[in-house]
């Protein structure tokens, strides 16, 4: 059992880490790239490496550079948060090789979630819900293939079996357009992906993004946590977020959420994971799995009150869940903002040095921030600077503190998307609940945000 | 080419997120570019006559093949600016050649860096038709908005 931990991450989820392994009494190992030397998360560690130069290929994918540096410090333990190596199945191989601890699940499971079409067949046999559409490789033959696109009912869409976070596919409406479509993003799929495999689903209209945060132990128990809605999204990123999905009857969640947890006993899963459905008509259709803790699990620990990544570590040391499904309740409503060194309007990257930072507070209200006054926000990662979580008794309880918190809140010296987050917490379509995947983005066409 | 249709080119950009839109018939060529955050994309107001167009708007009238992105070559600015904080790459990819070297001239449109900040790849474009003269900072540098990157002859 491991009682220190080397966090391969940088930014607001290392910090989130850190806070969680300090919790649990675990020493930390922060390893850092030379833009991040500065970072206040970077000094609270125990011990901090740096392990090179800003360019992430050179510094936090370097995976011998991190294995070095857990070796240097003593590092029993190796926490990827997201993005990353988070999901990569040769780097878990790595850790295990090196006799460390990968705080996940087994480069297994990985591979098998990883791979699209691996991962819808493991999930039938689960019984988890799955988009209508084939499990198996497609036939070499057209006439296969378009019969099998006819028994679909168009449209449908065509994705890379190698693929994910919305590269890799290309819908057809009509049977004329479906040989082009196979041969484009068979060729896209194999230069992107380095997997020429595609496989076709049903592409449904108006869905919402529905997930299911799931906690799974080495000793075959596992929970789901609770449902998120994270249709509020541009170009396929999330940008607002929130628990419980609203407007979906809690005994349906709970249904497809017991589901998702038999799937994580019947893969021997372990650690905690998000099963991503799109939800259409009542109906639950799963897409993927993601492996690894996401941006948005603040949503979740508020409404379920656990913290997950303490419970992710607990798992990885090998401790048996203390939790029953019956103690796991769903209280009130959260939402989070995704605040962005981006310009609200255009979205153009605004890294650079803040020059003046305001955080709201109160009661319900949470900020998840490695930054502050005098941060120099690079240019080299992703532009989320903070991740604003409010906790409501209710939606509309959690929507006003929302507004509240974000007219609060103020970051001077670079552009952000604040400006963005208070109009989207006044639209009606939002306030009311329930949008679809496709609402920002028409409404930021529409004009609504002027 | 009429105002209608150039009207209708426009709409039609507008409707989508398309980022730059080329259109050639008899003679006439149009092109319609958006320009993330105004002036964003473009060398430092100080230095250039801005063509300040923010969103699609039509290619000036009087001339063929004109662009919104070509103001007179008179107007050329001697220095080109950083339009934002990031690391400034001049070829596409490692291994590739410069998207311009010294000595080279330039038509007005064409990309002469890329700005990367935050996984985007802001293409820097030259404003007039030009002579580089000197490329002031390394390949793969990190640069401040404002800090001048090449200079034209």
């Amino acid at each position: 059992m491991f009682d220190s931990v080397l966090i391969a991450n940088r930014g607001e989820i290392a910090l989130r880490i850190l806070r969680a392994c300090r919790g649990l009494g675990l020493r930390t190992v922060v390893v850092h790239s030379e833009a991040d030397r500065d970072a206040v998360y970077v000094g609270q560690a125990d011990q901090a490496l740096c392990i090179g130069p800003a360019a992430p290929a050179q510094s936090y994918l370097d995976r011998s550079a991190i294995l070095f540096a857990a070796e240097v410090s003593g590092a029993q333990a190796i926490h990827p948060g997201y993005g990353f190596l988070s999901e990569n199945a040769g780097f878990v191989a790595d850790v295990e090789a090196a006799g460390l601890t990968f705080i996940g699940p087994s480069a297994a499971c990985i591979r098998t979630m990883g791979d699209k079409v691996a991962a819808k067949r493991a999930m039938r046999a689960a019984g988890v819900p799955c988009v209508p559409g084939p499990d198996g490789a497609l036939p070499d033959d057209p006439a296969a293939i378009a019969a099998i696109a006819r028994e679909i009912g168009y449209p449908v869409i065509v994705k890379a079996a190698g693929g994910g976070g919305g590269r890799g596919m290309r819908v057809v409406d009509a049977e004329a357009e479906l040989a082009d479509a196979l041969a484009l993003t068979r060729e896209e799929a194999r230069r992107a992906f380095g997997n020429p495999e595609v496989y076709i689903e049903k592409f449904l209209l108006r869905p919402r993004h529905v997930e299911i945060q799931v906690l799974a132990d080495r000793h075959g128990n596992a929970l789901w946590l609770g449902s998120r809605d994270c249709s509020m999204q541009r170009r396929h990123q999330k940008v607002l977020e929130e628990a419980p999905a609203p407007g979906i009857a809690p005994a349906l969640i709970a249904e497809v959420g017991e589901r998702c947890a038999q799937a994580c006993r019947q893969i021997g899963y372990c650690g905690v994971g998000t099963f991503e459905f799109l939800y259409e008509d009542g109906a639950f259709f799963f897409i993927e799995m993601n492996t690894r803790l996401q941006v948005e699990h603040p949503v979740t620990e508020m409404t379920a009150g656990i913290d997950i990544v303490q419970q992710q570590i607990r798992v990885a040391r090998g401790e048996r869940l203390a939790l029953t499904q019956s103690e796991v309740a769903c209280h009130g409503h959260a939402l989070e903002c995704r605040i962005n060194a981006e310009h609200p309007d255009t979205f153009t990257p605004s890294p650079g040095l803040i020059t003046g930072w305001r955080l709201p507070g109160g009661y319900g209200v949470r900020v998840d921030s490695h930054a502050g006054a005098g941060y120099r926000v690079p240019p080299y990662y992703d532009s989320m600077i903070a991740k604003l979580v409010v906790h409501g008794a209710t939606r509309a309880d959690a929507l006003a503190r929302m507004r509240l918190a974000l007219a609060e809140m103020r970051v001077d010296g670079i552009a952000t998307n604040l400006e963005l987050h208070r109009r989207i917490v006044q639209d009606e379509h939002f306030a009311a609940g329930g949008v679809d995947i496709h609402h920002l983005e028409r409404w930021l066409h529409a004009g609504a945000a002027a | 080419m009429d105002q209608q249709q150039i009207k209708a080119f426009i709409d039609a950009m507008a409707a989508t997120d398309l980022a730059e839109m080329e259109f050639s018939q008899d003679g006439w060529s149009l092109r319609l570019v958006r320009r993330p955050g105004g002036a964003a994309i473009t060398p430092a107001p100080a230095l250039t006559p801005s063509a300040g167009a923010a969103g699609p708007v039509p290619a000036p009238f009087d001339d063929a093949a004109d662009t919104v992105d070509a103001v007179g070559s008179a107007l050329a600015p001697s220095l080109l600016r950083a339009p934002l904080y990031g690391v400034v790459h001049f070829s596409p990819a490692p291994g590739e050649p410069a998207f311009v070297i010294a000595g080279q001239a330039v038509a007005a449109g064409q990309i002469l860096c890329v700005i990367e900040a935050m996984k985007v790849f802001n293409e820097v474009r030259a404003e007039t038709d030009a002579t580089v003269a000197e490329i002031l900072v390394g390949s793969g540098q990190e640069v401040d908005a404002a800090q001048p990157l090449l200079r034209f002859a």
